[in-house]
């Protein structure tokens, strides 16, 4: 018998409250207890007996391990550029064709009052050209700072020397300063220095605190990257179109990598960086041999037959995917130690299930 | 009367000029640490300390909190309790409530007076930098707002209304042996200690059994008779309603005489003291409801409910800070109402909750939003005690939920406390409405003789989790990170 904590559920005569609301549900409440032997589990797979009562508890959703990651901030305007565009702007309208020397002494010849404003112009100009100037330089120099970092870590970790670690995590934690998102990180972190920990764990621990938000990030701009990559050149026209638009995203993607793991690269710095990425992708080599992704593209190799722009399209995007890893490992502070490195099939996995399904229906049997 | 006009009208001025004295005083300090001082009330059962604690070990421990936005993005460093700033009221026993909860298994001790807590929380604004918001949480019964109306009423005012109440059908029953006792005493009769305790304790009484389950009465003034805290059978406390005729001044010396004067002393030396010194300095308030009590015992329940709300509702000084106007006046600028105990029901049904509570603030959300104040409603389990399954019987299929129910419940004797059950609670209706249309009938309460059309269960917490290094998890909640938003979120941008 279960055994009902009210009433049994209504025989027909419970038919006779027929107003309100309860008219079109009819359903007593009622409560069962589960080690009642009339009270069967679903999950425990028995069969049903017949007139049983059969519970069967909602799946418990796991926990997501990490945060979701955050939404990608848009890369901020620059006031310096912004201040170099409006003073150069504002001498190519002043006077073009005209030496810029020769146009403010025919405009003071002519009135005072234009020729400094003309001189005022000039003057933006240079100071303008002089911040930019600082900034490249000052790109250039955080770009040799987090080299240096990734070395000294890399080092700590071989030699698991404490003094070394400790040094890198202060760094870091100056250079992390300016990220509110890890202000939590970086206090639960600066706790933990009082502790007794080993060089290479501090290492690790600094890299579990303040890179896993990052990843996260940075795995999903690869894979954004990646995928629009291989849209774009499965729908686009034209060889050229693609090129550009691969050469761009390419581009963008290495500076915004840099921007999220701390480098403030100028053009100077973007140049610096794409050579050392580009060197890395040379080290690591195109593919690697053991990726089981290798398989699908060699098969994608029969989808190119079918459909050219579509293997292209596929084809790009792993280029994409392979110079966004290789990026990533240049720009982070740290080596990957605790955490594990974003695999091909991370960040590709977007637009080659989209590949495949849509050339299913072409595929050969 | 006019002396007595211009007396009460110059007290009016004092009492104002004395609580914009207390505003600046809290601004400055403001200017100094931002604080924000967050009122948590509710009627008694509703589950305040189990939420103020919840609340607290969320933002200490660093919950599971994905709406709550600093938290989630990584903004919010650490929250600490710190020493409270008012040293006169108790503080808030938020470590041995904590215990309760996590070792024992039980629910906390209900809130019976006014306690408070201070927590520093460390957080980054979402354009860099560091700041400390200092949170000051008070927690005090909601019963206490229902005494604010009483502020500006007269000892004839208030035996007319309690009167008219303890003579309505619902309540006419419980009422009985004060009503009998109150027809043999004579007002104008010279004042006797003796009869003045009997009558107290009578209406006391009366109050008290209203409070039952099966009838879950809610509009019950003075709020103090229920909750006396430490003024327990002072001369304050010892005075009932009488049967006064229309407009005559009572004779000096006279029962009445007696229990005007001390109803006086109630409405100067207890309600208004916490209204200046508490409620009039809150920027926050979060208002904890028990619908399902409500819904177990009846529609009698449920109207008195709405009418009890709508007596805290109009204590609230809502409106959005002006900028001058702040310097002087405080308002709470932003009131959340909380069906609390949402984990008792499955969560197809919370939606309905939160229309039924909509429905029961109704008014309440017209006159705050005219004034500018934020208001919002939700459904929530500050502490969530079940999980949920579905129940096939037959050909049926019942949507429950499945928890350790609490020993010894009213009317199910089979619950020892220990085992689990899959409780469906009954359904709640689809539109609101019909709960309160007399005309078809309503719902049957527990009180109906045919039996309720819920059945809410209590349930005992839930096992505390350990994750695999052995440290502890943070509490199951439904909806508690959306009501730390709402309250707390723009304070922490």
């Amino acid at each position: 018998m279960t055994r009902d904590t009210d009433r049994p559920t209504p025989g027909p005569s419970a038919a006779g409250h027929a107003e309100g609301f309860r008219a079109r549900d009819g359903r007593r409440p009622q409560a069962f207890r589960l080690d009642d032997p009339d009270v069967v589990l679903a999950e425990e797979g028995l069969a049903v007996r017949r007139g049983a009562v059969v519970v069967t508890p909602a799946p418990v959703l796991p926990e997501p391990e990490e945060e979701l990651p955050l939404p990608p901030s848009p890369p901020e305007g620059s006031r310096w550029a912004a201040l170099f565009w409006t003073g150069l702007g504002g001498l190519v309208s002043m006077g073009l064709g005209l030496a810029v020397w020769k146009l403010i002494e025919d405009l003071f010849a002519r009135s005072d009052w234009l020729g400094w404003t003309a001189t005022g112009f000039a003057a933006l100009l240079v100071v303008a050209a002089l911040a930019i100037l600082g900034r490249e330089l000052f790109g250039l120099m955080r770009l040799k700072t987090l080299n240096r970092l990734r070395l000294a870590a890399a080092r700590a970790l071989l030699h698991d020397d404490r003094r070394e670690a400790e040094g890198v995590v202060a760094e870091l934690m100056t250079l992390s300063k300016g990220v509110p998102r890890l202000f939590r990180a970086r206090s639960e972190l600066s706790g933990h220095l009082g502790e007794i920990i080993d060089g290479a764990d501090l290492v690790r621990l600094a890299e579990r605190h303040l890179m896993a938000p990052l990843d996260a990030e940075a795995t999903k701009l690869v894979a954004d990257a990646a995928k629009r990559v291989s849209v774009v050149t499965a729908v686009s026209p034209r060889a050229a179109v693609d090129l550009v638009f691969v050469l761009l995203t390419a581009v963008s993607l290495v500076r915004r990598l840099a921007l999220l793991y701390g480098g403030r690269p100028g053009a100077l710095g973007m140049f610096r960086l794409f050579r050392q990425v580009v060197a890395h992708l040379a080290v690591t080599g195109g593919m690697a041999a053991g990726d089981s992704l290798i398989q699908q593209v060699v098969g994608h190799g029969l989808a190119a037959k079918l459909s050219a722009r579509l293997g292209e399209g596929v084809v790009n995007g792993l280029l994409t995917a392979r110079l966004g890893l290789a990026a990533i490992e240049v720009t982070r502070p740290l080596p990957f130690a605790a955490l594990k490195p974003p695999a091909l099939a991370d960040v590709a996995s977007g637009f080659i299930t989209r590949a495949e399904k849509k050339d299913a229906p072409n595929r050969p049997d | 009367m006019a002396s007595g006009y211009m007396a009460s009208w110059y007290e009016g001025l004092v009492e104002e000029a004395r609580l914009a004295a207390l505003t600046l005083l809290d601004r400055a300090e403001d200017l100094a640490s931002p604080t924000l001082r967050l009122g948590i009330t509710g009627l008694s059962r509703a589950g305040k300390t189990v939420f103020t604690t919840a609340l607290v070990h969320a933002l200490t421990r660093g919950g599971r909190l994905p709406v709550f936005e600093a938290m989630h993005e990584g903004r919010i460093a650490r929250a600490v309790l710190e020493p409270q700033p008012d040293d006169a009221v108790p503080r808030f026993a938020y470590e041995s409530h904590l215990d309760t909860l996590m070792l024992e298994r039980r629910w906390p001790e209900s809130t019976r007076r006014i306690s408070e807590l201070r927590l520093a929380i460390d957080y980054a604004p979402a354009r860099g930098g560091r700041r400390t918001l200092t949170l000051d949480i008070v927690d005090y019964p909601g019963e206490w707002l229902l005494d604010l109306p009483l502020l500006d009423q007269r000892f004839a005012d208030f035996a007319a209304t309690s009167l008219r109440l303890a003579r309505e059908p619902a309540r006419q029953a419980l009422a009985a042996p004060f009503l009998a006792a109150l027809a043999q005493v004579d007002p104008a009769a010279p004042a006797e200690e003796g009869e003045a305790r009997r009558l107290a304790a009578l209406f006391t009484d009366y109050l008290a059994a209203c409070r039952a389950e099966e009838v879950a009465m809610s509009l019950l003034p003075p709020g103090r008779f229920l909750m006396p805290g430490d003024l327990e059978g002072s001369p304050a406390l010892t005075f009932a309603p009488l049967d006064l005729p229309e407009g005559a001044e009572p004779p000096a010396g006279s029962l009445a005489a007696m229990m005007a004067r001390r109803f006086e002393a109630y409405r100067e030396r207890i309600v208004r003291p916490f209204f200046r010194d508490h409620f009039a300095r809150l920027d926050r308030q979060i208002v904890l409801i028990d619908v399902l009590a409500a819904l177990n015992a009846g529609p009698a329940a449920l109207a008195d409910l709405e009418a009890a709300l709508d007596g805290i509702l109009a204590a609230f000084r809502t409106g959005r800070n002006s900028w001058l106007g702040s310097l002087f006046r405080h308002r709470i600028d932003r009131v959340l109402f909380a069906a609390t105990k949402a984990d008792h029901l499955h969560h197809t049904s919370h939606d309905r909750l939160e229309a039924i509570l909509r429905r029961l603030v109704e008014r309440a959300l017209a006159r705050a939003s005219d004034a500018g104040a934020e208001i919002d409603v939700v459904a929530l389990a500050a502490v969530r005690a079940t999980r949920e399954a579905s129940v096939k019987r037959g050909r049926s299929e019942l949507p429950a939920i499945i928890g350790v129910p609490e020993a010894g419940q009213y009317d199910a004797a089979d619950f020892d406390g220990m085992a689990e059950a899959a409780v469906f609670p009954g359904d709640l209706p689809e539109h609101p409405g019909a709960l309160f249309d007399p005309g078809r009938g309503g719902f049957r309460g527990l009180t109906d003789a045919t039996g309720g059309d819920f059945r809410f269960l209590r349930f005992r917490p839930p096992l505390v989790e350990r994750n695999a290094e052995g440290r502890v998890l943070p509490l199951p909640h439904i909806r508690l990170d959306r009501a730390l938003q709402f309250l707390l979120g723009d304070r922490l941008r």
